[in-house]
C-alpha cells in the first residue's frame, strides 16, 4: 500500500478518518464541505499535526520520517495553486536538482517552451493549476495529493487535467484527490472513498 | 523675550497649524497630532532638566540609556505582539547593536567618553534600532499571514521551515532598511539631518558638523541592519513549529 491512514484525529475536524491508496490508483476522497478533506491531505504531509492515528507511506510511519523527505515523496497541491514569485521556469526549477530538466517539467505541465519566461503569478487559473501539479512532480513523488484540482476551472481545462491525472496513475503514481464535482469523482477516480 | 522662549512658541504655533489643518481636512488626526506635540513639549522639557543632572552626575547616564532602551523596546514590541516575550526580544534586538556601536565609537575616540557625547550618540542609535525593529516586526507579522500559502508551497517542495521563511525575512529586512538607505543616500541633497542642523545652530563649524553627522549616519546603517536581522531571527524562531511547519503569529 503506497499510502495508508488509520484512525486520524485532528482536533474536532477529523475523528478517526481512514484512507488507503495503492500505486497506480486514483482515489477520490469525498465528504460534505467542512468535513476535513483538506485537513486530512494536509495532515498526511504533516502541515497539520496529528492528535491521533497513523499515516504510513510504503509501510513506514511518516512520523519517523524527516518532514522534508516526506514532502518530497508525497506531493501536495493545495486547492488554490500558489505560484512562487518569478517566472514559470523559476517555479518549475525550484525543486529541481538539474535545471536541464526544465523542458520535461514544462512538458508535464502541458505548456510549451514559450511559457518558461512568463510571470507565473500572471498565468490563468488553469495554467497555474498545471504548473502547480508539474512543480509537485519535479520531486518525483510516490504519492500525489490534489485538493479540489478543478476548483474554479472550466470544463475543457478540468478534462485536460483529468487526462493528465489518469496518465500519471498509469505511470505508477498513487493519487488521492478531493472534489465536489461528481464528474471528476466518476470520470477520474478508480474508487471513491467517503470520509 | 529669550531665544529659548521664541523657539518654543514658534514650534508650538506650527504644531497648532498642523492640528488645525488636520481638523479642516477631516483626517481624524487632530487629537493624535495634539497629543504627540504635547508629549514632545513635556518630554523634551523634562529631558533638558535630566540632561543637566546627567552632566553633573555621570553615573546617571547609564540609567538614562537604560530608560531609553526600555522605552524603545516597549514601543517596538507592540509591533510584534504575536511573539511570546516580544518586548524582551525587541530590547535585545535594539540594545545589542546600538550599545555595541556606541561602545565602538567611544572606544576608537570618534566621540569623547563623556555623558555629553555618549548619551546623544546612544540615543540616536537606539532610535534607529527601534525604527528598524518596528518595521521588521510589523512586516514579518504581515508576511506570516499574507504569504502563508507561499511559505506552505515551499514547505511542500521539501524546504525546511527556515528556508521557506527566508524570502519573507528578506522582504521584511528590505522594508526596514529602506528609510535608512534613502536617508543616507539623500543626505545633503534632500535633507539636512538633525545632528548636523543642531550642531550648526549650536555654533559648530560646518566641517565638524558634517563629520559628526557622517559618523552617525554610517553607524545607523550598521545598527539598523543588525537590529532588523536580529529581530527577524527571533520572529523566525517563534514561527517555526515542530515538524518543519510555520505557524502564524497574529
Amino acid at each position: 500500500m503506497a499510502l495508508e491512514c488509520a484512525e486520524l484525529v485532528v482536533g474536532d475536524v477529523l475523528r478517526g478518518a481512514a484512507l488507503r491508496v495503492q500505486r497506480g490508483e486514483v482515489v477520490a476522497l469525498t465528504a460534505p464541505s467542512g468535513a476535513g478533506k483538506s485537513t486530512l491531505l494536509r495532515a498526511v504531509v504533516r502541515l497539520v499535526p496529528l492528535d491521533g492515528g497513523v499515516v504510513r507511506l510504503d509501510g513506514t510511519d511518516v512520523a519517523t520520517l524527516d518532514p522534508r523527505v516526506l514532502r518530497r515523496r508525497v506531493g501536495f497541491v493545495a486547492q488554490r495553486p500558489v505560484m512562487l514569485p518569478g517566472t514559470v521556469a523559476d517555479n518549475l526549477t525550484y525543486a529541481l536538482d538539474e535545471p536541464a530538466d526544465l523542458a520535461a517539467a514544462l512538458d508535464a505541465a502541458g505548456l510549451d517552451a514559450s511559457f518558461a519566461d512568463r510571470d507565473a503569478t500572471r498565468l490563468s487559473g488553469g495554467e497555474q493549476a498545471r504548473v502547480a501539479i508539474a512543480r509537485a512532480l519535479t520531486r518525483k513523488p510516490e504519492v500525489l495529493l490534489l485538493d479540489e484540482p478543478t476548483s474554479g476551472l472550466d470544463a475543457p481545462l478540468a478534462e485536460a487535467i483529468g487526462r493528465h491525472v489518469r496518465e500519471l496513475a498509469a505511470a505508477g503514481l498513487a493519487i488521492c484527490l478531493t472534489s465536489h464535482d461528481r464528474a471528476v469523482v466518476t470520470g477520474w477516480a478508480d474508487r471513491e472513498q467517503r470520509l | 523675550m529669550s531665544d529659548v522662549l521664541v523657539q518654543g512658541l514658534a514650534g508650538i504655533a506650527l504644531a497648532v497649524v498642523a492640528v488645525a489643518l488636520a481638523w479642516r481636512l477631516g483626517l481624524g488626526l487632530s487629537k493624535e497630532l495634539a497629543l504627540a506635540a504635547t508629549r514632545a513639549v513635556v518630554q523634551l522639557t523634562a529631558v533638558g532638566a535630566v540632561i543637566v543632572a546627567i552632566f553633573e552626575i555621570p553615573a546617571l547616564a547609564f540609567a538614562f540609556v537604560a530608560v531609553m532602551l526600555t522605552t524603545a523596546a516597549f514601543t517596538a514590541g507592540r509591533r510584534i505582539g504575536g511573539i511570546p516575550n516580544g518586548r524582551v526580544w525587541a530590547f535585545v534586538a535594539i540594545a545589542t547593536p546600538a550599545l555595541t556601536a556606541t561602545g565602538f565609537l567611544l572606544a576608537v575616540g570618534a566621540f569623547d567618553f563623556t555623558p555629553r557625547a555618549a548619551v546623544p550618540t546612544a540615543g540616536i542609535l537606539i532610535g534607529g534600532g527601534m525604527a528598524a525593529v518596528s518595521l521588521t516586526g510589523r512586516r514579518m507579522t504581515e508576511e506570516l499571514e499574507s504569504a502563508h500559502a507561499e511559505i506552505e508551497a515551499r514547505l511542500c517542495l521539501g524546504d525546511s521551515a527556515r528556508d521557506a521563511l527566508r524570502p519573507s525575512i528578506r522582504r521584511a529586512i528590505h522594508t526596514a532598511l529602506t528609510p535608512a538607505i534613502d536617508q543616507t543616500r539623500s543626505v545633503g541633497l534632500v535633507t539636512l539631518p538633525g545632528a548636523f542642523v543642531g550642531l550648526l545652530l549650536g555654533g559648530a563649524k560646518p566641517a565638524e558638523a558634517a563629520s559628526t553627522q557622517l559618523v552617525v549616519l554610517l553607524s545607523l546603517l550598521a545598527v539598523e541592519l543588525a537590529a532588523a536581522a536580529l529581530l527577524a531571527t527571533f520572529v523566525q524562531r517563534a514561527a517555526v513549529a515542530p515538524g518543519e511547519r510555520v505557524r502564524r503569529l497574529s
